[in-house]
Order: structure tokens, then sequence, then C-alpha cells
């Protein structure tokens, strides 16, 4: 049976009435990653042995009647800095190769318990510092529609395994754009929850004020139906919030379109936009318009700070949480070191690849002696701005429909000597991060060369049920997001 | 042309620190790189922030406390399942005072 573009309702009503079988499931994505992957180079481990495992034993209990999990079917590919328990975790960094976890984070382990199949484990930027995967310390995915650009990152394995139909939905990380900005260069739906919806437990640490793991999928109302799994209070990670997590699969047609406000930010739709995705991004909230929101012109003017406030703070997170890779209780190591300094130097000089190293450098230059308050001081009040105006504009409007990236996929290789330049693509994102607020990314279109162009809708503190509600009921009036690529 | 943000030795300073030991073609890498990042988050400068407070967590969140209880761990063989070099039951690092 071709389960080609199927979503997981769809793949659990076949299921269910069973006409098909889990172990039938996995094969068939284990077949397309067979095929595709060697190109498309998505996934660093592929579970097959676990996959199959975890489809007989839902089989099973499907056979003798016993219930199943809320998720049972679903097939999915894990970003590998999530760590699971038994299988390979490498954050996509030399200084992790060969590394099994002794424990699950806590996200992925809530998802298992629901039934969810784990398939494999994609590629990254290691560690999750990029936008393109280009860091990856094993190689490079490609993008699914054309395989010459970047699927963006650093989840862009993630993002090019539900495009390629190698999964129904797959975990992410964003901390300044890493889940939408690939799942708008790859056609897919993608969202970044309110800081402290997800737990961080058990996933490899980056900037801690900011990471938010979240998930893919091939539309909306599936993110949904796994964010209702994933979200709510750990005791692991004292940054969740204890909130009533919404049943987000089951209010997704609760918000009216003619009474929303929608706030169009001017200082998103300038420079360093492309045009065709300005024309494209206007052309969705256009048809917010013609069914009968209102569009309101509002000003985020701290936004052309966003990139400076993130690239002092978010590397000074990395230098304190990367100070604990000690190549001592795990990872990699070196040998004939003379004492223990020299083995840290060595471990750390040899196996932490270039862009692991800048970001540890520029932290540890902002947290410095001399310079603390002019870079991590002076950041950290700008971020309050940055934060206040999103506040202050989600008063006056619903929802904010802005860009997510201000091109489409650009070449393997353009921007991969400059990291200033490959900082610069995350614009329009990171703000979002500072602030802390959700945002849900979907596809609005594509350019002349047939590349994807997504938007976002961005919400104010866990507001997901009305950003999901809202980008719903814009997929049920628009198709770009059942087109995939020709693979 | 302003003065260099960060010079070699400032590079070497902070490559110590930060316990990473850099090649001498890496340092030639970066440093360029680190002196064009720095020279960007200038732009900082514009920003007024004077009587704003700095913010450092995006939730209003107070101290997290939880009682101080007992609960099951790793057993010690897990523990260092995965560590490079083990030995009679304990992780093996170098010397680490001098004789």
């Amino acid at each position: 049976m071709d389960l080609k573009s199927l979503t997981i309702s769809q793949i659990q009503e076949l299921l269910f009435s069973k006409q098909i079988s889990a172990v039938e499931i996995v094969k068939f994505y284990l077949q397309r990653i067979k095929k595709l992957d060697p190109q498309i180079k998505s996934f660093i481990t592929v579970t097959e042995k676990e996959a199959l495992k975890q489809a007989e034993n839902i089989d099973n209990r499907i056979k003798k009647g016993e219930s199943v999990g809320k998720l049972a079917g679903a097939v999915m590919a894990v970003k590998d800095i999530f760590l699971t328990k038994d299988i390979q975790t490498t954050a996509s960094s030399q200084v992790l190769k060969d590394y099994v976890p002794q424990y699950s984070s806590t996200i992925y382990q809530k998802l298992i318990n629901e039934d969810a199949i784990v398939i494999g484990k994609t590629n990254t930027d290691p560690f999750a510092f990029g936008g393109s995967t280009e860091n990856s310390g094993f190689f490079t995915t490609k993008n699914p529609w054309n395989l010459s650009k970047v699927p963006g990152g650093s989840s862009g394995g993630s993002a090019a395994a539900v495009a390629a139909d190698f999964c129904q939905f797959a975990l992410g990380t964003d901390t300044g754009g890493s889940i939408r900005l690939p799942a708008s260069l790859c056609n897919i739906s993608g969202l970044k929850p309110t800081y402290g919806l997800n737990s961080r437990y058990g996933i490899t640490a980056m900037a801690s004020s900011f990471d938010c793991p979240g998930v893919f999928a091939k539309n909306v109302s599936d993110l949904a139906l796994v964010t209702e799994i994933t979200a709510g209070i750990d005791p692991k990670d004292a940054t969740t919030i204890n909130n009533p997590v919404p049943n987000y699969s089951q209010i997704l047609g609760d918000i009216d379109l003619k009474k929303l406000r929608i706030g169009i930010p001017k200082e998103y739709f300038i420079d360093p936009i492309n045009i065709e995705v300005k024309e494209k991004v206007m052309k969705a909230a256009k048809l917010f318009e013609s069914n009968g929101a209102t569009l309101v012109d509002i000003s985020l003017p701290s936004t052309k700070l966003g990139i400076a406030v993130y690239y002092i703070l978010v590397p000074s997170e990395i230098s304190a949480n990367m100070a604990r890779y000690d190549g001592i209780r795990f990872g990699r190591n070196t040998n004939n070191n003379p004492d223990i300094t020299s083995y840290y130097m060595n471990t750390r000089g040899q196996y932490m690849e270039a862009e692991v190293k800048r970001r540890i450098l520029i932290g540890t230059y902002a947290l410095s002696s001399g310079y603390y308050d002019a870079y991590y001081t002076k950041a950290s009040k700008v971020r309050t701005l940055i934060k206040n105006e999103f506040t202050n504009a989600l008063k006056n409007v619903d929802v904010i429909l802005a860009p997510v990236s201000p091109t489409v996929a650009w070449d393997i290789g353009a921007k991969a000597n400059d990291p200033l330049q490959m900082y610069l693509v995350d614009a329009f994102t990171v703000c979002i991060n500072v602030a802390g607020v959700p945002s849900v990314a979907l596809p609005c279109g594509f350019d002349q060369t047939n590349l994807p162009i997504g938007f976002q809708l961005i919400g104010n503190f866990f507001e997901e049920a009305k950003i999901l509600s809202i980008a719903h009921q814009y997929q049920q009036i628009t198709d770009f997001h059942t087109n995939t690529p020709n693979l | 042309m302003s003065d260099p943000k960060i010079s070699m030795a400032d590079l070497e300073h902070i490559a110590k620190l930060a316990r990473i030991n850099l090649s001498e073609p890496e340092k030639k890498t970066f440093l360029p790189q680190l002196e064009s990042v720095l020279e960007y988050l200038d732009v900082l400068n514009q920003a007024n922030v004077e009587n704003i407070e700095p913010t450092y967590r995006v939730n209003d969140q107070k101290n997290i406390l939880r009682k101080d209880e007992v609960a099951e761990s790793f057993n010690q063989k897990t523990a260092l399942s995965s560590a490079p070099k083990t030995q009679d039951g304990y992780f093996t690092v170098p010397q680490t005072i001098k004789k």
C-alpha cells in the first residue's frame, strides 16, 4: 500500500480498521529510507530493529484487542540531540560519536509511551549550532526539493525526513529558528512552542534560557496531536510550567477568522527579505483578510537588534553548558596527556567542530572580565525591550504574521565559510526566542524555481491553541502544505 | 577603521579559559571571523536601555523547590557504562595534583 503523504490520523484509520499492520507501516518507511536517504542524508542512525520491535508489539496488542497509545502507528524521526536510551546519540558531533545514553529525554519517552515508533535519529548542526546542517561533524543534509540546496537548520535532518516522507512527524529544537527555518525551507509545518511548554530534560543543552523542543509534521493538525502529548510540567526540568495542557487537536476550529486581528510588523518586510518571499507572505496575509480578518500595521522597532542580542546571550549560555564536556564521564577522549588541563584542552580541541569552538569562544569573550557589562548585561536589557514589544503588540492584535526565512533555500556551501552571513539567516526568527513566545511556521507558496516559502504566526505566551487553530484554518483554505518534492 | 576588537593574544587567552586547544590554522581562520562578529555586535550601541531591567528568564518563576527525597538512580555499572576509561568502579582521569 502506498502510504506516501499520509498524516497521522489517516495512517491510524488504516491501522485500526486492520487494512494495514504497524509492521507494514514501518517497512514502507524503511524501504523509502533505504532507497532515497543515501542522497538526502537526513539520518545519522536508522533504528530498524527498534522500530520493527515496537511495531510488532503494537500489532500484537491490536490483535488481542488490548489498548494502544494515542500515537500507535505514527512513525517519528528524532533529532540526534534528544537522548534515546540504548540508541546512539551523537548530537552530530565527533565529541559524542558512538555515545549510547543510559536514559531518555522526557518528551521522547512520552511519545514512546503513546506508541509512537522511532525510525531513526536525524542529522543537525553539531549540538544544534547552525542554520543549515553544514556544521555537522558527519555530513550535510540535502533539501529534498533540490539536492544542491541546504534544508535549513539546525534541525535540517528532521525537516528533510518529514518532507521526503521518511516518517509522519519529527522532533526538533528551536533555540533561534532551528525548527521554523528548516520547516519553511522544506515545505512542512513546525511549532516552536512557548519556552517552558516542552521539557528540555535529556536534550543536549545549547542555551538553557532559549531552548524549545518542538515538532515537525506534514500539517498543523498533526502538530497539535503530537504537542498535546509532549507538553506539560516535568519535575526534571524546573523551567517547565504547571499549566493544564489543552487538547490542541480538538479545538483547531475554535478561532473565528472573521474576528481576528492580525499584526503585520513592518520590520519583518524590509531588507534582507527577498521580493518573492515578501509577495507570498503578504499573499497569505491577504487571504486571511479576504476571509474576514483585519490586518493591522504594527512596529517591533528592536527587531534590528535581535541578531546581536542573540549572538551574545546564546554563545554565553553555550560556553557555560559546553564547559561540561570533559571527556571523562562520556564522549570521546585523548590519550597521553600529562595533566588534567591538557586532557581537557586536547580532547575538546581535537573533537569539537569549528562552529562549536567559535560559539564557545564568542561566549567566553562576552562573559570575560572587562566585557561582561558591555555585552552580557547590555544584551539582557535589550532582551527586555524585545520581549515587551511583543507582549505590548499582542495586546492590540491576536497574532503576528511574518516571514520565517528572508530567502528560499540557498546553495550548499554559499555561506559555509562566513559565520556572520550564516547568523543573519535567522533575522526573522531569533526575536521570537529572545522573547520566549510561541510561533508556528507553515508553507505559503513557492518561488519561480519551485523552492518552498513559509510564514509564521506568533502568539502570546502559552497561546499555542490559538496560533495552531489559525494555522489549521489557513491549511483548510490552501493546499501549499500538500505539495511534496519529486524524489 | 576602529581598533580591532580582538587580538591574537586575546584569542589565545580566551581559548585557554575555554579549555580548547586551537591549531595555528584554526587561530588564523577564527580571528577575522570573530572580529567580524564582534564588530557586528556594535549595533547594540544604538539601543537606549536606561532604566531597563535585564531579562534572564522569560517566564515569571521564582525558585522551584522540591522535597529532598531518596529516589532510584543509576547503579555503579550503568553510571560508568559510557566512560572512556574506568578502574575499580571509578572514572579514570589524568593526574590532577602535582607530586
